[in-house]
């Protein structure tokens, strides 16, 4: 037990070993990954590349996917709330839109580093690369989903002015949340592979309780409860300046909230088990 | 100057056999036992490496002895700082390159030459360095039109191939590898031994596990007897050989 073997040529006298804090540790991890933007940047847009690989109309496919069902819904749900098609196809084009940005970043920040297990296994990387491109990847998929709009708000006559970019801060906050809840989730369900069932549940029942394609209105005295959620801020904040509409009071708010609580908890979850993963992947 | 610094170095893997990795036996442990310090899952751990210490110079060509589960991957998987160690320190100077698995691979669907460039990068290399290096890797693999498609098709001969030519693309003054490399072919691997040869001459260091002998006396000059985790003999590769032998023909 406990016997010291030294090999090799020169005996070099003992450098203090003071290991770096766990803190410290999980900072550099952020950063370094951050830094090595040529590396996630390939990852994810090969992903995408992959995922179409042999297709003709290649990632394409999402945008199509997409104006289908929102067309569908559009036309189905306009009738079903006797709603104003003017009004109501925009607002549901952005709707599901940023919903689908929403919920993949969730949904497949779940698998950000069970999916890399491969590369985890075999080279020392800082851990964020993963999540840095789960987020790039899904935010590649957005853009591609992201051309819908202008077609429709020009089809239905809404104004695009300066006022419209305002979306574009709202979208940034979304990047910022979507890189911890990578984290986050992504840390759970390698530890606990129960979980990414269960928050595809949860964000699956949030579609249906967040005003994406129906309006608070529609609630009467209780609409502003609906839109207080973290999931309704969320797509408040990049839907309403698309529509020219104000934003909801609470959106902002809840938000910063759901920013800082979320960034605070990764963060100390990570410092505490990042060293874990690559025993969980 | 590479070196690596093992001190006091223990792993534990946890193993997460079915019902430990769910989350209701988490929740329905923690609300019976208050005890945390005993594992409430009845998770086993398995003590992959246990209170090691080891210092590895530059210059030195290091062969990993040991029967199946002796700890062999896991020391070259701490020491490539891919498993944090459950207690003590690695501290390693140097460019680190880890050839450990390629049935791993990193991505199957992905072509020859694609692997090339993200196998690089994975390594830390830009792209824009790395399609310099991939003229010569190509030329190294001998595999020709066979680059242009997925590696999904490759033998196990030509994946070595691929992943060797990659990760040794840059010299790496630290150079850790793992039994795999027996896949290749005999001309494989005398072309092999001689890029090797170089590097190690530049005061680098070369750790090698397998289970051919002779691949070990050929390539390595100092062998480390690893047994259940502990470190059972080291020193000058025959010597250390012919300790295991002992203990093997024991055994039998």
């Amino acid at each position: 037990m406990g016997e010291h073997i030294r090999l090799g040529a020169d005996v070099v006298d003992g450098e203090a070993l003071v290991p770096p804090t766990r803190v410290s540790l999980a900072w550099r991890d952020l950063a370094d990954g951050l830094g090595m933007f040529w590396l996630w940047s390939s990852l994810a847009f090969q992903d995408i590349r992959l995922r179409y690989r042999g297709s003709i109309l290649g990632p394409f496919w999402l945008t199509i996917t997409t104006a289908i069902m929102v067309t569908a819904m559009g036309l189905v749900y306009a009738e079903l709330f006797k709603m104003n098609m003017r009004q109501y196809f925009p607002y549901i084009a952005c709707g599901i839109v940023t919903w689908n940005f929403i919920n993949v970043l969730i949904v497949d920040g779940c698998d950000s580093f069970l999916s890399a297990s491969g590369v985890i296994q075999q080279v020392k990387l800082p851990f964020s690369v993963q999540v840095y491109r789960v987020v790039l990847r899904n935010l590649i998929v957005l853009l591609h989903n992201i051309v819908i709009i202008p077609v429709v708000l020009l089809l239905f006559g809404v104004p695009i002015g300066f006022y419209s970019l305002m979306f574009l801060p709202g979208l940034a906050v979304m990047v910022v949340n979507g890189v911890w809840m990578a984290i986050l989730f992504g840390m759970l369900s390698a530890r606990f592979r129960d979980i990414p069932p269960i928050i595809a549940s949860l964000v699956q029942i949030g579609f249906f309780i967040t005003p994406v394609f129906w309006s608070p209105e529609l609630l009467g005295r209780y609409g502003f409860y609906a839109t207080l959620s973290p999931f309704a801020s969320a797509l408040d904040v990049i839907r309403a300046p698309l529509l020219g509409h104000a934003y909801a009071i609470a959106s902002w708010p809840v938000l910063g909230v759901v920013t800082l609580a979320g960034w605070s908890i990764t963060f100390a979850m990570y410092a505490r088990f990042r060293g874990r993963l690559a025993y969980w992947v | 100057m590479a070196f690596l610094r093992l001190r006091n170095v223990t792993v534990d893997f946890p193993i997460y056999q079915g019902t430990s990795r769910s989350l209701k036996k988490a929740i329905f442990a923690a609300s019976l036992q208050r005890n945390f310090a005993r594992d409430p899952v009845d998770r086993v751990t398995v003590r992959a490496l246990d209170n090691v210490s080891l210092d590895i110079e530059h210059g030195s060509r290091v062969a990993l002895i040991g029967s199946n589960g002796a700890g062999k991957s896991t020391l070259l998987k701490t020491l490539a700082g891919i498993y944090e160690p459950s207690h003590g320190t690695v501290h390693a100077q140097g460019s680190i390159s880890a050839l450990l698995n390629i049935s791993v691979g990193f991505n199957q669907e992905a072509t020859g030459l694609e692997n090339i460039m993200l196998r690089g990068m994975c390594m830390g290399i830009s792209p824009g360095e790395m399609r310099g290096y991939v003229t010569e890797i190509a030329e190294f693999t001998e595999l020709g039109p066979y680059l242009d498609m997925p590696i999904r098709t490759y033998s196990a001969g030509m994946s070595v191939r691929l992943a060797f030519a990659t990760s040794t693309c840059k010299r790496p003054e630290i150079l850790l590898m793992d039994e795999w490399l027996s896949a290749g072919d005999a001309s494989f691997l005398s072309k092999a031994q001689q890029r090797m040869a170089g590097f190690v001459d530049q005061s680098s260091i070369l750790v090698l596990a397998s289970h051919s002998l002779q691949l070990l006396e050929q390539w390595c000059d100092i062998g480390l007897f690893l047994h259940q985790g502990h470190i059972r003999a080291a020193g000058p590769i025959k010597n250390v050989i012919n300790e295991y032998q002992k203990t093997v023909d024991q055994a039998a």
